[in-house]
């Protein structure tokens, strides 16, 4: 670079060009460092974005197009429609079926891919074998498995000697049955992230407080987990917004793709395409009720946030012995 | 600090520590088949009944012995001119590899931003980038069609790559993952150096990103993969990815699920040669993300 | 892979599993002449789904008389599959091919927006086909917006093997006379069939409701005024209550598509079932193995149709003229007859119903009887084309649910699910 000077010695009278395109690299270079994104989205995520409000706010069909603007109508019928609430329930039942379970797992999964293994690729690719499986695929051999009379799960109860399980007739099975689905999709990929994040942490850590006589369990509770709170954080909102839109397993999960004769599994993406796509076309409702699902989205995004912060700890391990805080 | 990290390599040259670099242990392996088996089972099931015929899908239980078939209905879907693999195939490795590729590249530049680079507007940015996540696909399917249609890119392959280059989840794993690995000091040591802030981004943000990068990559090409909605509006039947063009198979009336699971195979196959191919680098990559203190 | 509804023209497997065979006549001749309304070269774009029988030496039939016009054909895996692409690119303006086929279930829907389909009245083709069918197909204006394809007359699929357990009558004639009669007639022969097996007759209520709802002139929609009528109909009662009554010993449970209805048709189940054409290559696809499934040439309640398809060119195509030309080609009765045959998709032109190489058409699955002749039969019998407005669908896919309620999910009784049949018709809006 022209123009260094050796600030501490000479008080600096005049900017440089030098120094004056420095520091538009700085200021500006943010801003262009993240154009790229923000250009492509305000196109395919921006607008239909912005078009869904506009919709959402007037009496639309798909296909027939603007009708009158109706204000918070669309609103207000979803607000009190039963409809909605079952699917609500649903979504937030599946949701938590799903997504606790896979959390436990995917840290232990990663817990254990994180020491000395033999073959370390084979476990770690082989844990991301179910995400290379489609949606689609995992559905379908799911709905065979899960089939009341010649599903294999049904099979396997009664060779326990339990009673077949109604995964189709009874709503608290099916959540159970479909949130399985997901983590088996999910777990392996979530394990991944933890466990990159596991490789991250400075190895001095664990030796440190090894010295200082804390077992595994201990240094995982201590050490681990806190020093992996962002990504925690970063896997419970990414499965938190992802859980909460869940479409393809529940539609595929039997032959209708309606959520049950009794709504048993309607989550609310599934309402959305009901209403927008398959009775009337009505989409000014369906962009109402995809306006609440993001708002309920963000809000329980903030909830799981503020849980997961609680929950991992301050983010610095620290030393019990010595008492001093180990600085990142 | 570093007084103490040599007190103790010392000792690990001279025999193998216990404790922290302990070899994984019986019920660690004894998990890790666990998980595994359960991982692998549906894969094993599909490949089963893919091996059978029509009827194979009816068959209770758990464990089914593959038959001889399978190689025959590869040969059907192969020959099946409604699906049209060959093309398909190639679709898919184009759309796939182009998106992971950018996503990876523009994910890297603003997580940078996001995670080390004081601007204004940082933090609002930040949750809107985030928050976008939450909107629900099945409402921006009319409004990008018509974006698409207007751009007179519909039926292309554009028409799913465009759409696809920016990732969320991408800016949002990026960020994290430089903000906890990236230390700051590193580009302030870099910029007192007197480099510019894009040799700051390749010399010091690239290399700590790396590992994320690669992971990145991987996740992004499998989504990318496996994706089915979208395509299946926005594509016609010579720019079909794979999965869309596999459903061509459940075409009749009657689905000869042996057909159905040959296809559901052979669109793996692609991944799994993927896996074998890549992962070792993938995972090497991944896992070098030990930023020593 | 949605096995939705496959309320849907014929297709049968791929693989071939029915093989229909002429009694000796030289199926298909020349297709008749068209007038290419221009020369030139044009390229067309066909959407089907499932399986109409349009195969490429089919098609090419027409490039060789129009050397001008290139077709390309995609076909979509399924009905619903095929109507999400065509109502989203209907409502974005741009996309769909020049010739669309569209299935009756959503067709009703479709006719809403007749006025971006293509006008297709063409005196010359006022009588090709039954009159029921075209009348679905003309909208408000009297403007004609689609041909039609196919039809899918209803009979009785049973099993011989079953009857003959139970006592009851083997022979296919025997057995239409048996059948024939009212829905009360139906479940009786049912009732003695429960009470001499122990086993199903049929397959589940809402699969019977089906045959059962098409018989009616108006069930869910006034079609003067086009309100909604479903759940104040005593009709539409009565047949729930019935159809339920006597499901509560005579159905076999399986939600109709499922998987274990498919294989239901494999373990015997149940011992009838209602099956328009297009079924028959349902059944031998699930149970390639059964030799003893028949079909009887008799309808509860006289005659029934289930299914069809039409097909309509787009307004906002750019060769309008050139794709009505192709469509009326594909639609005319020689070229529907290869269809049939190459599919069993039941033709709706009538001047098919009298020609032998459709009544003699045969069957080996179902020990060669002739299902040609049949289905013309059953065709002929059909005597009511129910009114399907824009709800009938969601109407009656609520029905669908509420008799699922009780006979296969069995969370609720008659009566408080056609509360909750009520409820959902009334927030269809």
């Amino acid at each position: 670079m022209s123009n260094r000077t050796a600030a501490t010695h000479r008080p600096v009278r005049r900017l440089g060009f030098g120094q004056q395109l420095s520091r538009w690299d700085v200021k500006l270079s943010p801003y262009l460092y993240v154009s790229p994104f923000f250009v492509i989205f305000a196109v395919t995520g921006l607008f239909p974005l912005l078009y869904t409000a506009y919709v959402s706010v007037h009496e639309w069909s798909l296909i027939g197009g603007e009708g009158d603007f109706v204000g918070l109508e669309n609103f207000a019928f979803t607000l009190t429609n039963p409809i909605f609430w079952t699917a609500l329930r649903n979504t937030l039942s599946i949701f938590l079926l799903s997504t606790v379970p896979q959390l436990v797992l995917a840290i232990t999964i990663a817990a254990v891919l994180d020491t000395n293994l033999r073959a370390k690729t084979f476990w770690r690719m082989g844990v991301l074998v179910p995400y290379v499986l489609t949606p689609v695929a995992v559905s379908l051999l799911f709905s065979f498995m899960y089939a009341d009379k010649l599903g294999i799960v049904n099979n396997l109860l009664q060779a326990i000697g339990l009673p077949p399980v109604a995964w189709h007739s009874d709503a608290f099975a099916s959540h159970i049955a479909i949130a399985s689905m997901v983590n088996f999709r999910w777990t392996g990929y979530n394990a991944l992230i933890l466990l990159a994040a596991m490789q991250a942490v400075p190895r001095d850590y664990h030796e440190a407080a090894m010295i200082d006589g804390a077992n595994a369990v201990r240094r995982f509770f201590s050490i681990t987990i806190p020093s992996l709170r962002p990504t925690i954080i970063f896997v419970v909102i990414t499965s938190t917004i992802g859980g909460l839109q869940i479409f393809d397993e529940p539609t595929l999960y039997d032959q209708y793709g309606r959520g049950g004769n009794d709504k048993q599994w309607l989550t609310i993406t599934m309402l959305i395409q009901n209403t927008g796509w398959r009775e009337n076309g009505n989409f000014g409702r369906a962009a109402a009720i995809a306006w609440l699902l993001f708002l309920l989205i963000l809000l329980i995004g903030l909830i799981n946030l503020a849980i997961t912060r609680s929950i991992s700890g301050s983010g610095v391990p620290r030393s019990r012995r010595t008492g001093k805080a180990v600085s990142r | 600090m570093s007084a103490e990290r040599d007190a103790l390599e010392a000792p690990r040259r001279r025999r193998r520590v216990r404790g922290f670099n302990r070899r994984t242990g019986f019920g660690g392996y004894a998990y890790l088949i666990l998980v595994l088996l359960v991982a692998a089972y549906p894969l094993w099931y599909a490949f089963t009944i893919a091996t059978g015929d029509s009827q194979t899908i009816t068959q209770r239980s758990l464990w089914i012995w593959p038959g001889e078939n399978f190689f025959a209905n590869v040969q059907r879907v192969l020959d099946n001119s409604a699906v049209d693999f060959w093309n398909a195939l190639l679709n898919s490795v184009i759309v796939s590899t182009t998106v992971a590729f950018f996503v990876v590249v523009f994910s890297t530049l603003a997580g940078f931003a996001f995670a080390r680079l004081n601007f204004r507007g940082r933090r609002g940015l930040l949750i809107f980038v985030i928050a976008t996540m939450a909107v629900p696909t099945q409402l921006a399917v009319v409004p990008l069609y018509i974006v698409m249609a207007n751009l007179q890119l519909a039926g292309t392959i554009w028409a799913v790559i465009i759409p696809a280059l920016t990732s969320a989840f991408g800016v949002f794993w990026m960020t994290q993952y430089l903000e906890q690995t990236l230390p700051p000091e590193l580009i302030e040591a870099a910029r007192i150096d007197g480099a510019s802030m894009i040799r700051v981004f390749w010399h010091v943000g690239l290399p700590a990103a790396r590992p994320a990068a690669a992971m990145l990559a991987l996740f992004t090409f499998i989504q990318t993969w496996t994706n089915f909605f979208w395509p299946f509006i926005v594509l016609d039947k010579d720019s079909r990815t794979l999965p869309v063009a596999l459903q061509a198979l459940a075409n009749n009336f009657f689905d000869d699920y042996s057909l159905i699971m040959t296809g559901v195979v052979l669109s793996i196959v692609p991944l799994l040669l993927l896996f074998v191919l890549a992962g070792k680098q993938l995972v090497a990559g991944i896992m070098s993300g030990a930023v020593k203190g | 892979m949605k096995l939705s509804r496959r309320t849907t023209t014929a297709a049968l497997a791929g693989s071939a599993a029915v093989a229909l065979t002429l009694a000796g006549c030289a199926g298909g001749g020349a297709a008749p002449e068209t007038s290419s309304p221009s020369d030139e070269p044009v390229t067309l774009t066909v959407a089907t789904f499932n399986n109409f029988g349009y195969t490429d030496e089919l098609l090419a039939q027409y490039t060789d008389e129009h050397p001008n016009v290139t077709i390309e054909h995609t076909i979509a895996a399924t009905s619903n599959d095929a109507r999400s692409n065509y109502f989203t690119k209907l409502g974005a303006g741009s996309g769909l091919a020049d010739v669309e086929a569209v299935e009756i279930d959503w067709f009703a829907e479709l006719m809403q927006y007749s006025d971006k389909l293509y006008d297709l009245t063409d005196p010359a083709l006022a009588d090709r086909w039954v009159a029921w069918k075209t009348a679905a197909a003309t909208d408000a204006d009297g403007r004609l917006v689609a041909y039609g394809t196919d039809i899918g007359p209803e009979g009785v699929c049973y099993r011989q093997d079953l009857f003959e357990a139970a006592g009851l009558p083997t022979d296919p004639d025997e057995v239409s006379a048996l059948l024939t009669g009212s829905w009360d007639d139906y479940f009786a022969v049912g009732a003695d069939y429960v009470a001499a097996t122990g086993k199903a007759w049929f397959d589940s209520a809402a699969a019977t409701y089906q045959g059962m709802v098409n018989q009616v002139e108006a069930a869910y929609e006034d079609p003067a005024t086009g309100d909604v009528i479903a759940t104040e109909n005593p009709e539409v009662k009565e047949m729930y209550e019935a159809v339920l009554d006597a499901s509560a010993s005579q159905s076999a449970h399986l939600s109709q598509w499922g998987p274990d209805w498919a294989a239901g048709q494999a373990d015997g189940s149940y011992a009838t079932m209602l099956c328009p054409g297009w079924m028959l290559g349902v059944i031998s696809g699930n149970a390639p193995d059964v030799t003893t499934w028949r079909v009887a040439d008799a309808f509860p309640g006289g005659g029934g149709n289930w299914g069809g398809s039409y097909l309509t060119v787009p307004a906002q195509g750019a060769h309008l003229e050139e794709a009505k030309a192709l469509a009326a080609w594909l639609t005319s009765p020689e070229v529907q007859l290869q269809a049939f045959l190459e599919a069993g998709t039941f033709p709706s032109q009538q001047a098919l119903f009298s020609d032998d190489a459709l009544l003699t058409a045969t069957n080996p699955f179902f020990g060669d009887q002739e299902v040609g002749g049949i289905f013309a039969n059953r065709a002929d019998a059909v005597t009511v084309a129910p009114f399907k407005g824009p709800k009938y669908f969601p109407i009656n896919d609520a029905m669908i649910q509420a008799l699922g309620r009780v006979d296969i999910d069995k969370t609720d009784d008659a009566a408080s699910s056609w509360d909750k049949f009520v409820a959902d018709v009334n927030s269809l809006g």
